[in-house]
């Protein structure tokens, strides 16, 4: 019970407000007035006017009001978007005219906290917003991907271009070390923030658990959000901001607001988009009788021994140049690639005002992706209502309702390994037809795929005010997920036998969140905002598989029955999943005069996965603002619109303990003496000791506003350090175990970021701004078990590309052979001055044209003791910038992105090279000519030689784990460019709209890179350029709003 | 007003908060983790039946109980014209203590997987299974009575200790820890100190557990106050041998246990016409066993039992590949335990090829309950003996014979030789009875997996007379006798060091 004691102070100190409300009568005067704008001296109706913490009434239609008050009290008049004022009532005063000011300070005045609408000056934390306008005009299956580069500190890399999947997102750098997988499928474990649409949180890595491997249908839960529905997005950075959204806000936490009806008459307003995906450039290759040449070129001046002339003349599609079959110039990677014509459409209807509104949005995104039979739709249908039926009660309702429908072709989720195979195939080989067509052309195109996702939310949300200031309001929300996945290969795409393969899953999450919240100012300085809640989830789900191969044709895809010759497996998947959360929290917030604003809040998690010892996180976080502008010495600064300083600390404690963990596993292990047996699973030894992973972050900004907003400057700077992070370790085996869950591993991170707004010209005719963002991090490791004397590598034996962890370097390192360039002649490679014998490798000296690689032991042989830690897989800066004109009707807007200093390995170039290492296997011939490569001797060049295909197994030169294929990944993307006409007016009305756009959009237009590989973006979290990744598209697009006109 | 919030706030937080701890509680369906296991006595003995598999699995991977029991003094040659006879060879290689070669790899007999002879990890994953069962037991499993808990922690116990003691023989001096879930390296203790320790520890549990099974299919196959018994005595006479010191001791120890255990009368020698009941498992005679029943689906590898060595044609089959024997013992050997006198154990437990000196030899001891039809490539069905009435009651004699109580001992070796209807002994004591019950041993266990420990720790092994493959006194105390250890116990743990002698090239 001790870990409640924080939440019944928080409860103790919001009771105790009640009682030292203060009350003063005198005597009364009447007094009426008008409130009136001050720029164009316009009257305001609905002005709310208070009495100290009384609302007394609001202005009329005309701006005008009446109220009954003692004499010599202060009464403060508020509207939204204006700055409060203050008037004092005098004796003898009868009729007083008001004056609001515009706010113009902080553009987007209030954000949203721990659920709470709140007003942006008075919290401390780091958040920014971003408004629908930000994120319009780009047709995409998925929203984050317009996040990219709009807000300082959230690093989005648009890493694939398969239609409906998701790319990384990281807030404020590295926060794990987990690296799953092998190879060049290596993925660092995802850490997305923690997304809630309209106050429900929802789990954005869902699809993604298995890595590239994703089991069913893969579709991203944000993938089903459509982005004309969206309001706006608020992005949280720091600890004090995030603290109230628990353990799972610790990766940051980004909120989504979809739109709410706001018309006096019911609006139609349709958004159609028509976009065509086009083809990324892809690799060229020799065709035809050239690439028949360009083979036997290859052997006949590389053959080393007589057995290999001889080969040439055994090898049919090198010899028999007349055989139609090997008589062809097909270009395969056309097969698999293809432009596409693409289409959205949104209608959305929405009216009423703030005593009762609704909206309806229908939706429809189809996107075909550029490898053939992958794509991805998506039908939508959003509801919502909000009813006030008076002062104290508030009741909001919506329902969310989607389907998104996947094919990914015969590739497993991310990777389309079968198309990057087969792009590969040689020129000569006939194209594929019916009769005619290798396995993997046959599945990739013929694999009939089909996944879809189906979400069905609702959510309600209620509440009331018992008192002015006293609220307690309630929300429930259930989410309901079922995914399905369908595929039938058909026989002649594996290996003659049919197969079929379905998969059902279901998740739900019903959740529950009950706050109070108190608010009153005291005399006319003093204002306390207390805000308690506790949420509650239940999370389940449950997913199988049947498999079935050996299907009798293909026709039949079913009945079929379960055996052992027929069955392929299935049952239940690992992801089953059921869980409870229960977590309180609390915050309470001062602030004198606006000016100086402290924040301070405390929160509890209980899950049911961390087993039952310690099954609770702690989130305290404390925050100090100071809006330094309404200090009296710099009253007389004009220019100073406003400005704030912010310092924030915050922690996140989060029990790392599964169940599995502290308990250990028990399996089943079959019988002896005809009973069955039960044992521990020795694969980990339970440590009840974990200790909590530990996220502590500092955050100091500083924001200023000058001129009236032309000028907006936010500058954050952070110490993020992560504490206890799960590392296995080893054990020996005389423990009888293999791995033993520990956490002495810890990472920080820590950056600047900087976001920048000039808003030059905003004339009413013609505006113009411009903006910038970007941050730098670092992240270091800082500890490591002890017993690894600060360093540890990860080997891997697939490709060889090991990851390592140095003490005191950047967390995540390659381990490669450093490559020197390449021998130009016989005789540069270095003898040993004792054996007498050259530098060599597996027994075999090197000649010119192999790669010189750092002998780094000196002991002139290469092996595994020649590797070096070398290159940061994560990137230093991420930014973007954009600028945005408006003249008349006219609209422009050029936005692009950029990424600098980080290390990416190329293994596209690497397997590109490496198709010449056999000129007898059935592969296409790359034209190599781009390349600086080893020709003859005495070349100094780049590349090694490619062509001495009898030495290569033994030599490698193009072996993946050198540095040679380390390159820079800097980027600059120019994403968007939007060019828009808004037509007139008057003349759309005749036509019966009352407003009518069209644009022409682009996204991912064009990337400036020094990168030698298609895509410096397109590449893993771990910076690794893998050929069967899927290629981000040009996408050009012509769009238009219309609304209709419904005045009428 | 005021006070009606304070009553909801109140209300509110005292009904979240409590009910919480219940909320949180979820018990996973889909997988057995700690919170959720040890929850009824079921559950107890599912894992007491799982260690029993685990150890038996170390067993089961070779040909365990030849390998390191039986062929490494060189009683025993391969008959080269058997089926795959060049895999056979490797018991001269045993036999010449050429464990260099036998596990070098590339070798035709690779199949018997000898390496994994090697790797104690297995004993070690049994040990900390017991020592997680017995500390679970402590804090208490719900619907065990405290008889039961006593037997269930005696049981486990026993299985930990026949670890320790399977381990120094194999290995020597080995790391040693009882505490549960232990995950610390730790460096390798003197052996004759982890025995030490484990018969404290065996003698701790051992009145907890009953001296039999009134059901017969737990007979011998759970863990009873005798297997306890046989482990003290054999640890006792092993650390006889090791610590010289102390020897008095040890044998005065085990006379007095072998002497606890006769009175008992829990177990009796079943008539040596009933030996296929002994060889099938869960007989009064049995201590300890690993039961295996093709009744119950048990699948044996293939070459794990002896009997498959010394075995063909009719209780082998297919005819054409087992018409002999894969090796056979010396005759010179037969013949110095069978001279002379009268045994039945000659005719009953061999073929008339007892002295072949080739491959018609045949040990028909394990050829009882064979059940192979047709061409059927199957082992008879019997079970692995680990402890054995007759083979304790003369471990007892032995210790008797040692502290001089010729008398004694000469009553415990005739209970032994009269069942199996053999001469009685009437020769005199000192060194002729401690040879002669050597031999009575060397007899009545073979292919039981004794003999060569037997050697070792009676240090006859550096005596011609007793060994084909004698060991120099240097050899003998630079470990020629031990296994070498696999080198995967030196990652992870600094203080690990490997059997010199065979680091150094098994020379």
């Amino acid at each position: 019970m001790k870990k409640h004691i924080l939440f019944y102070i928080v409860l103790a100190v919001c009771i105790s407000f009640f009682c030292t409300e203060a009350n003063a009568q005198a005597q009364n005067i009447t007094i009426s007035g008008t409130v009136v704008e001050k720029a164009n001296n316009k009257i305001l109706p609905g002005v709310n006017i208070y009495l100290g913490n009384k609302g007394l009434t609001t202005t009329d239609y005309k701006g005008k009001f009446t109220v009954t008050v003692p004499v010599n009290s202060t009464l403060l008049f508020t509207f939204i978007g204006f700055i409060s004022e203050k008037v004092k009532i005098e004796a003898g005063q009868k009729n007083i005219t008001v004056t609001l000011t515009e706010d113009k300070k902080g553009l987007n005045e209030v954000i949203i906290v721990a659920y709470q609408n709140r007003n942006k000056e008075s919290t401390p934390g780091a958040a920014v917003t971003i408004t629908a306008k930000d994120i319009q005009d780009v047709p995409t299956s998925n929203v984050e991907n317009l996040l990219q580069g709009k807000v300082a500190g959230l690093n989005v890399q648009n890493n694939t271009g398969a239609p409906g999947f998701r790319g990384s997102v990281q807030v404020r750098g590295l926060s794990t070390l987990s690296v799953s997988g092998s190879g060049s499928e290596s993925f660092l474990q995802p850490t997305s923030p923690l997304y809630i649409i309209d106050g429900v949180p929802l789990d954005a890595d869902k699809a993604a658990e298995f890595g590239f491997q994703t089991q069913g249908p893969g579709v991203s839960p944000l993938s089903l959000i459509p982005v004309e529905d969206i309001q706006s997005i608020q992005v949280m950075k720091d600890a004090q901001a995030t603290s109230m959204y628990g353990s799972r806000g610790a990766y940051g936490v980004i909120i989504i607001t979809t739109k709410r009806g706001n018309s006096k008459v019911p609006r139609v307003r349709y958004t159609g988009n028509f976009f065509v995906n086009a083809t990324p450039q892809l690799r060229s290759t020799i065709g035809g009788n050239a690439e028949r040449q360009a083979k036997i070129q290859q052997i006949l001046s590389n053959a080393t021994v007589i057995d290999e002339l001889r080969r040439l003349g055994q090898t049919g599609f090198l010899a028999d140049s007349l055989n139609a079959y090997w008589n062809n110039s097909t270009n395969w990677q056309s097969i698999f690639y293809g432009t596409t014509h693409n289409q959205s459409h949104n209608v959305s209807l929405d009216g009423g005002n703030d005593r009762f509104n609704y909206k309806a949005n229908m939706g429809y995104y189809s996107e075909k992706g550029v490898i053939k039979n992958t794509g991805f739709d998506r039908y939508n249908l959003n509801m919502n209502m909000e009813f006030r039926p008076n002062d104290k009660f508030r009741f909001f309702g919506s329902l969310f309702g989607s389907l998104g429908s996947q094919a990914k072709g015969n590739g497993v989720g991310l990777l389309q390994q079968g198309v990057a195979q087969n792009g590969q195939a040689s020129t000569l080989l006939p194209p594929p037809s019916f009769y005619l067509s290798p396995d993997g052309v046959t599945s990739a195109l013929q694999t009939q795929n089909s996944n879809s996702t189906r979400n069905i939310r609702t959510n309600v949300d209620g509440r009331y005010e018992f008192i002015k200031g006293l609220a307690l309001s309630s929300s429930i929300s259930y989410d309901y997920t079922s995914d399905a996945e369908s595929t039938f290969t058909p026989a002649a795409a594996n290996a003659q036998f049919a197969q079929v393969y379905d998969y059902a899953g279901r998740n739900y999450t019903l959740y529950n969140r009950n706050a109070i919240t108190y608010a009153q100012t005291f005399g006319a300085d003093h204002t306390i905002f207390v805000n308690t809640f506790n949420e509650i989830y239940k999370q389940g789900g449950q997913s199988g598989i049947i498999r079935q191969t050996r299907i009798p044709n293909d026709q039949l895809q079913g009945p079929v029955g379960s055996d052992s010759y027929n069955s392929r497996g299935g049952g239940v998947l690992s992801n089953y999943r059921n869980a409870t959360i229960a977590s309180f929290a609390g915050s309470f917030n001062y602030d004198f005069k606006k000016k100086y604003v402290l924040e301070l809040s405390y929160r509890l998690d209980g899950t049911s996965s961390n087993g039952l010892e310690n099954p609770y996180s702690k989130n305290p976080a404390a925050g100090f603002r100071w809006n330094y502008y309404k200090e009296n010495w710099f009253k007389n600064w004009d220019w100073l619109t406003s400005g704030g300083l912010r310092l924030t600390w915050g922690q996140n404690i989060v029990p790392t303990g599964t169940l599995q963990s502290i308990y250990g596993l028990y399996n089943l292990n079959g019988n002896f003496n005809n009973n069955p047996t039960i044992g521990i699973n020795y694969e980990f030894i339970p440590n009840p000791a974990l200790k909590p992973t530990t996220t502590t972050q500092y955050n100091l900004g500083f924001d200023m506003t000058l001129f009236q907003g032309k000028v907006d400057f936010t500058f954050d700077t952070y110490y993020k350090k992560v504490d206890n992070l799960l590392f296995d370790r080893f054990l020996s085996n005389s423990t009888g175990f293999q791995k033993k869950s520990s956490n002495d591993v810890s990472i920080a991170d820590f950056g600047y970021e900087l976001m920048v707004t000039f808003r030059p010209l905003t004339a009413k005719d013609f505006n113009w701004t411009v903006s910038f963002n970007g941050a730098i991090n670092r992240d270091y490791l800082l500890r490591l078990p002890a017993e690894y004397n600060g360093q540890y590598i990860k080997f891997d034996y697939n490709n060889r590309q090991h990851i390592v962890f140095r003490v005191g370097k950047n967390t995540l390192s390659n381990y490669l052979l450093t490559n020197q360039g390449v021998y130009a002649t016989d005789a540069n490679v270095p003898v040993d001055p004792v054996t007498g014998k050259k530098y060599q490798t597996g027994g075999l000296a090197f000649k010119g044209g192999d790669p010189r690689f750092k002998d780094v032991n000196g002991d002139y042989i290469l092996d595994d003791r020649d590797y070096e830690i070398t290159g940061n897989s994560q990137p230093l800066i991420t930014g973007g910038m954009s600028t945005n004109i408006n003249y008349k009707n006219f609209g422009l807007n050029i936005y692009a992105t950029y990424t600098a200093k980080r290390t990416i390995l190329n293994n596209a170039l690497s397997d590109r090279l490496s198709i010449m290492r056999d000129p007898y296997a059935l592969l296409a011939a790359v034209p190599l000519n781009d390349l600086d490569i080893w020709r003859k001797p005495g070349d100094q060049s780049k590349y090694p030689n490619p062509y001495s295909f009898s030495r290569f197994n033994q030599i490698q030169p193009l072996r993946s784990d050198q540095s040679l294929w380390q390159e820079e990944g800097s980027y600059l993307k120019i994403n968007t460019v939007t060019l828009s006409y808004m037509f007139d007016r008057k003349v759309v009305r005749q036509f019966g709209f009352n407003n009518v756009r069209v644009y022409f959009s682009t996204n991912n237009l064009i990337t400036f890179s020094g990168y030698q590989g298609p895509n410096p973006e397109n590449v893993t979290s771990l910076g690794r350029d893998i050929s069967s990744g899927y290629p981000v598209p040009r996408t050009y697009n012509l769009g238009l709003n219309i609304e209709l006109n419904t005045s009428k | 007003m005021k006070k009606s919030v304070i009553y909801i706030l109140a209300a509110a937080a005292s009904l979240c908060l409590p009910s919480c701890k219940k909320f949180l509680n979820v018990q996973p369906i889909d997988k057995l983790t700690g919170n959720n296991f040890y929850q009824s006595k079921d559950d107890v003995v599912a894992n007491i039946y799982d260690m029993s598999r685990a150890f038996f699995g170390k067993i089961n991977e070779t040909h365990f109980i030849g390998a390191t029991g039986e062929y490494r003094s060189g009683e025993v040659l391969y008959e080269p014209q058997s089926d795959n006879g060049p895999a056979r060879a490797y018991v001269e290689v045993l036999g010449r203590n050429d464990l260099i070669r036998l596990l070098g790899g590339n070798q035709p007999w690779d199949f018997y997987n000898f390496y994994r002879i090697t790797d104690w990890t297995g004993y070690y994953q049994v040990i900390q299974s017991a020592n997680i069962l017995i500390s679970k037991l402590e804090t208490g499993v719900p619907g065990v009575t405290e008889a039961e808990k006593k037997q269930f922690e005696g049981e486990a116990a026993f299985i930990r200790n026949l670890a320790y003691f399977y381990m120094v023989r194999l290995y020597g001096d080995v790391p040693y820890y009882t505490d549960a879930f232990h995950s610390t390296a730790l460096p390798r203790e003197n052996m004759v100190s982890v025995f030490n320790k484990c018969i404290a520890d065996l003698k701790k549990y051992k009145d907890g557990l009953p001296w039999t099974y009134s059901d017969p299919a737990l007979k011998g196959v759970r863990a009873s106050r005798g297997s306890v018994i046989a482990l003290i005595m054999n640890m006792n006479m092993w650390n006889a041998g090791f610590d010289k010191a102390n020897a008095n001791k040890y044998y005065q120890e085990t006379a007095d246990y072998g002497q606890e255990l006769i009175k008992s009368n829990a177990y009796r020698l079943l008539p040596i016409t009933e030996w296929a009941t002994v060889i099938k498992g869960r007989s009064d005679e049995s201590l300890f066993e690993f039961f295996r029943s093709i009744n119950y689906g048990d699948q044996n590898l293939n070459v794990a039992p002896i009997g498959d060595m010394f075995l063909h044609y009719p209780y082998k089959r297919p005819e054409y590949t087992h018409r002999i024997s894969f090796a056979y013992f010396r005759a010179e050997y037969m013949q110095k335990l069978y001279s002379g006198t009268s045994d039945k154990r000659a005719t009953i437990w061999f073929n008339s090829d007892i002295y072949a000196d080739n491959g018609k030899f045949m040990m028909l001891k394990f050829a009882q309950n064979s059940f192979a039809t047709g061409e059927e490539d199957a082992n008879p069905d019997n079970t692995f003996m680990i402890f054995r009435y007759a083979g304790e009651i003369l471990l007892c004699a032995e210790a008797l014979a040692e502290l001089g109580q010729d008398d004694q001992a000469i009553a415990l070796l005739n209970k032994v030789r009269a069942r199996a209807e053999a001469s009685l002994y009437t020769g005199g004591g000192g060194q002729d009875l401690k040879d002669f019950i050597f031999l009575e041993r060397s007899r009545e266990l073979m292919g039981e997996g004794h003999h060569y420990f037997d050697l070792v720790r009676t240090r006859r092994i550096m005596n011609g007379e007793w060994s084909y493959n004698v060991l120099t006194l240097d050899k003998f105390n630079r470990g020629a006798w031990t296994w070498p250890i696999s080198s995967n116990a030196l990652a992870n743990n600094p203080f690990m060091s490997l059997n010199m002698y065979w680091v150094n090239g098994g020379n």
